[in-house]
């Protein structure tokens, strides 16, 4: 059986500051973490390889910085990774990086089970795995606690109303995970070590690719036209006083403010 | 000069401080409050590798060198001083002895199990006579045939109520005191001879194990001698030198989670109309600590780098041990004085942090060796010879 997971990385919350009252993001550690929906893909495809054998190959989603990831996915025991390059991956948009990677799935000789994130924590789109399973024309299983393939059928735990079902698909197929369903494996610290050096087993284990040599052009349907914001809101008011005057004041703000959304006085 | 961490090593960092958020942070306290050794967290740190970080990949261990080591001992430094010091005794001081100077039987035997956890280790040194002056050890071995037999014991020995494997000094012949009359040897636990008489009750550090050991007609093989007959303390110096570095990166991470508690609590508490961040106060004993845990990070992964490159360090490792233990004992302290009444809580991890931090100073070496070794290694380099 072949698995490819489909992984990428996230600026690490932990270090990110919401400033509310001042309308503003503060990066105050640019560390990178993956995306916890992807990092139970990956264990899923590895629990799968250590319960019926399977070769495990990681693809990213989308342009990634460098090669961490990949090399991330080698060491908690994936078979191989392959990182994707090129200007032109910089401004795919999700139906573009799809295209991508099922060439890629192609390039590398198919699979038959496909594993990535239901959503990311930055886009938030979860569009990837219900469009990798319409560029492969297989089926999908979206948004899985468990996974288990056998026998050419994959099997899924799913919440469904008050409880949890377990759904199955012929084989191949594509399934998402939900992030917080598994927990990833620590990886072997002597594969950790190799990976990252180049070393040992697992010296070729990463290979880098350019999408030029996948695809003839990277398409996005979005056009981008540049960046706007929603108009500031209304700030509030504060009122001070007894109980009794506050609770004029306010009602008085609030008749105002119904005012002004009618476009007359309301006030008769 | 490139003061950044490589690729592995930062990935390896990310590993260990998941390991040590996911698996020792929630045990803590309990260990502390409970007295009790986290053997199973020691055993998982053996099955990912982690108790070999430093040793090469043909001795099972995962080949990140000193500097790996250094970043194992300060992420768990951070979250838990007792898991840190079953961790130093066991890699860097037990263990590193057989590394050091072991055979390749020995290496095979013994280290390959102490790298993957399998066995854990223990370094026996200190008697009851033998504490700062290191060669005045009572503990005698006598050679009868291809055996060697010990008599005496040791005491306040890391690891030692549990360890598997212990390194020991013993007397091999009175008449030539350190250099040439002490001899380590390799013991295991279960030899007839070989007891455990108590256990520690302590202040501090009290998720670990602090044993006196006694050795009644303890019968050694020859091929368990340790490195050549009569050169035991060189062989134990040079793993002092080695844990001692990792001791101050244990240390490195007390301290930086010092600075961490308190910038969290200076950020909530408020007092006289503001949070108490705002207080130049409490601005600067928080400036003062992470001034000087910088400086430590900077001291500790030089020397780490020196050590990985195969340059001399005895006088650095000092200072790191020197240095470290002070540093986290003074940021430890100044955590809990930002933190006020709450500070001495069991609530909190600080007053268990102020514990465990002052073995630090005494443990491995005093501070007060340290200084006798660093200064010595200034003066010989004036050639000037200390005299004890």
């Amino acid at each position: 059986m072949r698995i490819f997971v489909i992984i990428g990385r996230v600026l690490d919350p932990a270090g990110i500051v919401v400033n509310r009252r001042r309308g503003r993001i503060f990066v105050n550690q640019k560390d990178y973490i993956l995306q916890p929906a992807d990092r139970c893909a990956l264990e899923a495809a590895l629990r799968i390889k250590d319960a019926v054998g399977a070769e495990v190959v990681a693809l990213p989603r989308g342009l990634q910085p460098d090669d961490d990831v990949m090399r991330q996915a080698v060491a908690a025991g994936a078979d191989r990774a392959v990182h994707l390059t090129g200007e032109a991956f910089a401004e795919a948009d999700e139906a573009a990086v799809t295209d991508v990677l099922a060439a890629a799935v192609e390039r590398l000789d198919g699979a038959d089970l496909i594993l990535t994130g239901s959503t990311t924590l930055d886009a938030g789109q979860g569009q990837l795995g219900p469009r990798m399973a319409a560029a492969m024309g297989w089926p999908q299983v979206l948004d899985a606690w468990r996974v288990m393939a056998t026998d050419g059928q994959v099997e899924a735990v799913l919440q469904g109303g008050s409880g949890y079902v377990t759904v199955a698909a012929d084989l191949p197929a594509v399934v998402t995970l939900l992030p917080g369903a598994l927990k990833l494996r620590y990886p072997d610290g002597a594969r950790l070590i190799n990976v990252y050096r180049g070393e040992g087993d697992v010296a070729e284990a990463v290979a880098t690719w350019d999408v030029e040599e996948l695809v003839d052009a990277v398409e996005p349907l979005l056009e981008r036209r540049g960046k706007d914001f929603p108009p500031e809101r209304e700030r509030g008011m504060r009122v001070d006083g007894s109980p009794e005057e506050m609770a004029q004041a306010a009602a008085g703000a609030l008749l105002e403010r119904l005012g002004k959304v009618g476009g007359h006085d309301v006030i008769s | 000069m490139d003061f950044t961490f490589s690729p592995e090593h930062t990935a390896l960092r990310r590993m260990i401080r998941e390991f040590a958020e996911n698996e020792v942070a929630p045990i803590a306290a309990e260990i502390d409050r409970e007295h009790r050794v986290p053997y199973d967290v020691m055993r998982k740190l053996g099955e990912v590798g982690l108790l070999g970080v430093c040793f090469p990949q043909e001795y099972g261990g995962m080949g990140a060198g000193e500097m790996g080591y250094c970043i194992l001992m300060e992420e768990l430094g951070r979250i838990c001083t007792s898991t840190a010091t079953n961790v130093g005794a066991h890699i860097g001081i037990g263990a590193m002895a057989i590394y050091l100077d072991g055979d390749e039987e020995q290496k095979e035997k013994y280290l390959k199990p102490l790298a993957s956890g399998e066995k854990f280790a223990a370094f026996g040194l200190t008697e009851s006579n033998a504490g700062s002056d290191a060669a005045n050890i009572n503990t005698r071995a006598v050679r009868e045939g291809d055996s060697w037999f010990l008599d005496g014991g040791k005491i306040y020995i890391t690891n030692g109520g549990y360890a598997d494997v212990i390194t020991v000094l013993a007397v091999t012949d009175p008449s030539l005191g350190a250099r040439g009359g002490i001899t380590a040897f390799i013991l295991e636990s279960d030899w007839e001879g070989f007891s455990v008489a108590r256990e520690e009750d302590k202040m501090g550090i009290r998720g670990t194990s602090t044993a006196e050991l006694v050795f009644d007609g303890l019968r050694v093989p020859q091929e368990n001698v340790l490195g050549k007959v009569g050169e035991g303390f060189v062989t134990f110096m040079k793993s002092l030198d080695m844990g001692r570095l990792t001791l101050g990166a244990a240390c490195l991470g007390g301290a930086q989670a010092a600075v961490d508690w308190s910038v969290e609590w200076a950020k909530t508490r408020q007092q006289f109309g503001a949070e108490i961040a705002h207080k130049q106060s409490v601005q600067w004993m928080i400036a003062d600590m992470a001034t000087e845990v910088e400086a430590l990070r900077s001291l500790v992964y030089r020397v780490a780098w020196m050590v990985d490159s195969g340059q001399s360090f005895t006088q650095l490792a000092a200072m790191c041990k020197m240095y470290g233990s002070e540093v986290a004992s003074r940021a430890i302290d100044m955590a809990l004085q930002i933190h006020g009444g709450l500070g001495l809580s069991r609530d909190f991890p600080i007053e268990r942090a102020f514990r465990d931090a002052r073995i630090a100073e005494i443990f491995e070496g005093t501070n007060e060796i340290q200084r006798i070794v660093i200064a010595s290694n200034i003066f010989r380099q004036h050639g000037v010879r200390i005299r004890p």
